[in-house]
């Protein structure tokens, strides 16, 4: 038996690593995101209204819809639980890999785990075609449309633009420095095999159109046509990894001054796509549920 | 100590996850019947599938009203099978959302038109709740906007800027 909707939703954490570190990026994007996690209080979040039948109908038909596969929702929300469940994983071998350069006693580890900031630009790269083809699965575009996600993308709002936050963040500019977008480019450009293997590929790959080499070709566009928007995001807002750094030890006690430790650390212990991918999904359903009523 | 300090982490961060989070509240039960009921019975829509397939996705947008009109900046956000939605915006804020759905599968998404007592361009145009202004084209689609801030009135000028009639031939 599939989850049903609201079950989805209020299985969330209200409290969690995840929040906390949310919370702590919201200085990022101030206001946009909440933590819903309670069906009831989203149907009337979408909607703002307050008869309690009617919100009744627009949650039950939300649920309806969610509930029949074709629509696509269900497959939105595996892709953003694949993400982070593959990249947790993947903060595993970052770990390992600097652990393998900082002692000896582990030193084999180097040979055997690829180099992390490779694996970490890789990682952030097919991650944001995961948040591709997510979107496509949700609203319904074709997953190669990369031009119709880039227009959205500048119209994100909420759970959305946090994610996307959380993303540069965490994913970029943390462990990979202002020239993430350089490091993700030239990651993807490396042999075909890093990208075949790397896990969370594995999971997106699913939904994109084509073949490995068609599929690379996918992911690097995705990145270079949103590069615009992405970068002036991050000057915008001003990300920065000391000001990430700080920010995130105000609200979770982190020992490691080291930033890709830090970004590794954060990688295996949060599920940000996850969370508010959910979210997202969920009030996406309830709006359409709000017009078909 | 760089060894204690990746275990130290790996520590806080594990405490952080458990003792350091209050606890979840309960969660409502008030979801759990309409649950059973979509679990248990295949869903309204497939039930009733079966002469008339939905419009296929693609095929509704070219209905909504024109970007830029009334002022608006309209950015089409879903296309799907039976439905297709956009939002406007004025100055960079979201005005309302604007729907065309399908409701060939939905009956009482039809039925409710009964009670219109307004007209647009023919058809049966009224509210639902407070934010929203609707009409129904060809007893079919259900062209609609939500708007928290607009009142019927502004609803109903927007609803005449989609091309109704286009949809209704």
């Amino acid at each position: 038996m599939t989850e049903s909707l609201h079950a989805v939703l209020e299985a969330l954490p209200q409290s969690s690593l995840t929040t906390h570190i949310l919370g702590a990026l919201d200085y990022i994007v101030p206001g946009e995101w909440r933590n819903i996690t309670n069906f009831e209080e989203l149907v009337k979040d979408v909607t703002g209204e307050t008869n309690d039948a009617l919100i009744q109908q627009v949650g039950e038909r939300a649920m309806q819809l969610y509930a029949d596969e074709s629509n696509g929702y269900q497959r939105a929300v595996s892709v953003y639980r694949g993400i982070d469940s593959a990249s947790t994983v993947a903060g595993v071998a970052a770990m390992a890999n600097l652990a393998g350069q900082r002692f000896e006693i582990l030193s084999f580890l180097t040979d055997v785990t690829p180099k992390a900031d490779t694996t970490q630009a890789i990682d952030a790269g097919i991650k944001f075609a995961g948040e591709l083809v997510a979107f496509a699965l949700t609203n319904g575009i074709p997953g190669d449309s990369v031009g119709d996600f880039v227009s959205a993308l500048a119209n994100y709002g909420k759970e959305e633009k946090m994610r996307l936050a959380a993303w540069l963040a965490i994913d970029c500019v943390l462990p990979l420095g202002p020239d993430f977008i350089q490091k993700i480019l030239e990651a993807l450009d490396g042999p075909l095999e890093d990208i075949e293997n790397n896990r969370v590929f594995k999971f997106v790959s699913a939904h994109l159109p084509g073949g490995l080499a068609e599929q690379r070709d996918t992911i690097k566009r995705n990145v270079e046509e949103s590069r615009g928007h992405l970068e002036s995001m991050v000057a915008g807002h001003g990300i920065t990894q000391e000001g990430v750094m700080e920010k995130v030890k105000e609200y979770v006690a982190i020992a490691d001054d080291k930033l890709d430790l830090v970004a590794a650390a954060l990688d295996l212990g949060t599920n940000t796509f996850e969370h508010t991918g959910i979210q997202t999904v969920a009030r996406r359903v309830v709006q359409r549920a709000y017009s078909e009523i | 100590m760089s060894s204690r300090r990746i275990l130290v982490c790996a520590l806080l961060l594990c405490t952080a996850l458990t003792g350091g989070c209050k606890k979840d509240e309960p969660k409502s039960t008030r979801w759990d019947d309409a649950a059973a009921a979509v679990a248990s019975a295949p869903p309204a829509d497939v039930d009733a599938a079966g002469a008339v397939p939905l419009s296929p996705a693609g095929t509704l947008n070219k209905f909504f009203p024109k970007d830029g009109e009334g002022g608006y900046k309209r950015i089409f956000a879903a296309d799907k099978e039976g439905y297709a939605e956009a939002k406007l915006q004025k100055d960079g804020k979201e005005v309302a959302v604007l729907s065309i759905s399908d409701a060939e599968r939905l009956a009482y998404a039809k039925a409710k038109f009964d009670g219109a007592t307004e007209k647009l361009e023919g058809y049966p145009l009224m509210t639902v709740g407070k934010n929203q202004s609707t009409v129904l084209v060809k007893n079919r689609y259900q062209v609609k906007v939500s708007s928290p801030t607009l009142e019927h009135e502004a609803r109903k000028a927007i609803l005449a800027t989609f091309d109704l009639k286009g949809l209704g031939t």
